[in-house]
């Protein structure tokens, strides 16, 4: 049945895109760093699990944890400049930095096999499940990982560590004043988001079984930011919301083309016509997304005052 | 952006890859052939050098100066300038090669046209965003989906096939050991006079005047009554314009393509930044510099470097052309980071 197929790669690809978004939620929505090189980190995760596992012979846990590990590293170096860049000198230092990450994937051939990509990418416990039921399978794990990133990342962000973060995005000189050391909040904050990026595409090469760095242009960045944009900032829920919603369109419309007589082409310049638009209308009359940030008010109690 | 154009998502890259690679690099006479062992190893033709970075600076500048006075007066980073000049080099070429109209005649019609378009854009989108006083921020992130809005309506209109203009292919001719073309000689030459008018401009004329007291300080310039949205609208029109010849004049030098104004774009924030952001001057110096260094990194050959100073036989090594667009980028977080005021500093 071709019908539940569709459906099941369309959840495993919400799953995925959920990742990244709540990784993209947790800098922006929550540090109030403006990452246009999100991608990067996706990239990263994938080809470093993938070339661990296919080149280096490594087992596939440790291809994740490398994938994870390398993303979060990147994470580390491009939060460097964070400490002397405004925040819009630094969108575009990302902006370059993730098209930096794809032209060495694709000019280092001898490592990465260029635009030909990482073929034939084995799956974790594959030989445990039928050809048919190993889609629910991967379905079910990606969930699961979703399920222990919203944890773990909703225990952060309502820890103190998450009011820091909270605080350096609304006011950076007052969290500075404070005493706290913005800087090294910021680097673990990215080093989070790495790693979760990091995962995501991890998670993405072992199912595609297949990457070259067509999958990893600037457009899926944009996905992604259209995806906080319609869901909310601020908060993991809002993420994964965006995540369906900019999913559910992007694939189904691709579904669709087939009915469509419009070609191939013009149909993906609508659907990313439509996608600028989002992003443009949330910004201009929906700013808070369609879930809102619940910004927790502490109220002074009577006896604090007296 | 996908690309229907390979079945196969492999081939699918390396379509895309030429496509990326030869615009910038089908310049032939700018080979080195000559092995002058000029500085120890290094191989390159300065003047033929010289006479490329001032091409590719002069298209460089026309954009960064759109940009980087966007930023002076409304202090965000606009992600869609570079598309708003792709959409008046694909007017230019519906004029060109559709009405067949002479390129000249095109640009001076789809430079206003754009402008116009720019206008519309700036009053329906980053005028609500400056009245609510919106975080700079949200203005960028507004601008990066119009940007993304923008290129896919070229596609839609337009197709993703790459065009060229009707120029007539030309044989180069010598000027002090560099070979350039009519076009590249014109290129540069209008490219100069823009500057000179584009200082006229902002010096002696009363927009120029008004400009120039609203980046100094806005609330004291409308203190002294000068409409801000009028003079924005008029700057506008202005950074679209110099957009549309810098876009046409890519385009005629390399290929025509909706995705061009992503592919441009990093360079022209480098150049912005590299001059010192918000500095008109900075834009044209930053603009020949980066080409400057572009083309030099590219001519350079590390076989001395790599052989260990000649130690033992090692062919001629030189940076692989696919990272030309990894140059700008390299050079724009170098600057970033060292010298965020760029070399010029903030006027």
């Amino acid at each position: 049945m071709p019908v539940i197929y569709f459906l099941i790669y369309l959840l495993t690809m919400i799953g995925i895109y959920s990742l990244l978004a709540m990784s993209l939620n947790f800098q922006v929505g929550f540090t109030g760093l403006i990452n246009f090189g999100q991608v990067a980190f996706f990239c990263i995760g994938a080809y470093a699990s993938s070339l661990l596992v296919t080149k280096a012979g490594a087992p596939l846990i440790l291809g994740f944890v490398g994938g994870m590990a390398l993303s979060g590293l990147f994470g580390y170096i491009i939060s460097i400049p964070t400490k002397s860049l405004k925040a819009d000198y630094w969108a575009i230092a990302t902006l370059a930095g993730g098209e930096v990450v794809r032209l060495l994937a694709l000019n280092e051939g001898w490592l990465t096999e260029g635009p030909f990509g990482v073929m034939s990418i084995p799956q974790p416990l594959r030989w445990l499940f039928s050809k048919d039921s190993y889609p629910l399978f991967y379905l079910f794990l990606i969930a699961a990982c979703v399920l222990i990133i919203y944890f773990v990342l909703s225990l952060l962000t309502n820890s103190p560590f998450g009011r820091n973060l909270k605080a350096i995005r609304d006011e950076e000189d007052l969290c500075l004043s404070l005493g706290k050391n913005t800087r090294k909040l910021k680097l673990q904050a990215m080093v989070v988001a790495g790693m979760v990026a990091g995962l995501a595409g991890a998670l993405f090469a072992h199912y595609i079984t297949y990457i070259s760095p067509e999958n990893f242009k600037p457009i899926e960045t944009f996905l992604m930011w259209a995806m906080i944009i319609v869901g909310g900032r601020g908060n993991h829920l809002g993420a994964i919301l965006g995540a369906v919603v900019i999913q559910l369109f992007n694939v189904s419309t691709r579904f669709i083309g087939g009915y469509v007589p419009l070609g191939s082409d013009t149909m993906a310049a609508l659907r990313m016509v439509i996608i600028g638009l989002l992003i443009v209308l949330f910004l201009l009359y929906a700013p808070e997304g369609l879930i809102r940030e619940r910004k927790k008010v502490y109220h002074l109690k009577r006896k604090h005052i007296e | 952006m996908e690309d229907p154009t390979g079945a196969y998502p492999g081939r699918r890259g390396l379509i895309s890859y030429v496509k990326l690679v030869i615009p910038f690099h089908f310049l032939p006479h700018a080979r080195v052939d000559t092995y002058s062992k000029v500085l120890g190893y290094y191989n390159m033709d300065f003047s033929q050098i010289i006479a490329n970075s001032l091409v590719r600076g002069a298209e460089l500048s026309l954009l960064a100066i759109g940009l980087t006075m966007v930023f002076d007066i409304l202090k965000f980073a606009n992600f869609a300038h570079a598309d708003y000049a792709v959409l008046g080099a694909f007017l230019v070429y519906s004029l060109n090669q559709v009405l067949g109209l002479s390129l000249f005649l095109a640009v001076i019609l789809a430079a206003p046209a754009t402008a116009l378009i720019g206008i519309c854009i700036d009053t329906a989108i980053f005028k609500p965003l400056r009245r609510k006083e919106a975080k700079v921020v949200t203005a960028m992130v507004c601008s990066l989906g119009i940007g993304i809005a923008l290129r896919n309506i070229l596609r839609l209109i337009w197709t993703s096939r790459t065009k060229t203009y009707a120029i007539p292919i030309q044989k180069p001719i010598e000027i002090l050991g560099a070979r350039l073309t009519f076009t590249q000689i014109g290129i540069v030459l209008t490219g100069f006079i823009s500057m000179v008018i584009f200082h006229l401009l902002l010096h002696r004329t009363k927009f120029g005047k008004a400009l120039r007291a609203i980046s100094d300080n806005r609330v004291l310039a409308s203190a002294c009554a000068i409409d801000s949205e009028k003079v924005i609208k008029w700057m506008w029109f202005i950074a679209c314009c110099y957009g549309v010849m810098g876009g046409t004049m890519i385009a005629m030098e390399h290929l025509l393509y909706p995705r061009l104004g992503f592919d441009i774009l990093i360079p022209v924030f480098c150049a912005a930044i590299l001059g010192g952001i918000g500095n008109p001057y900075g834009a044209m110096l930053g603009a020949l510099t980066l080409a400057l260094a572009e083309n030099i990194v590219l001519a350079l050959d590390f076989s001395y470097l790599i052989s260990l100073g000649g130690l033992f036989e090692v062919g001629p090594i030189q940076i692989s052309t696919g990272y030309k667009p990894a140059i700008s980028f390299v050079i724009l977080v170098a600057v970033l980071l060292f010298r965020p005021t760029g070399i010029l500093g903030r006027k």
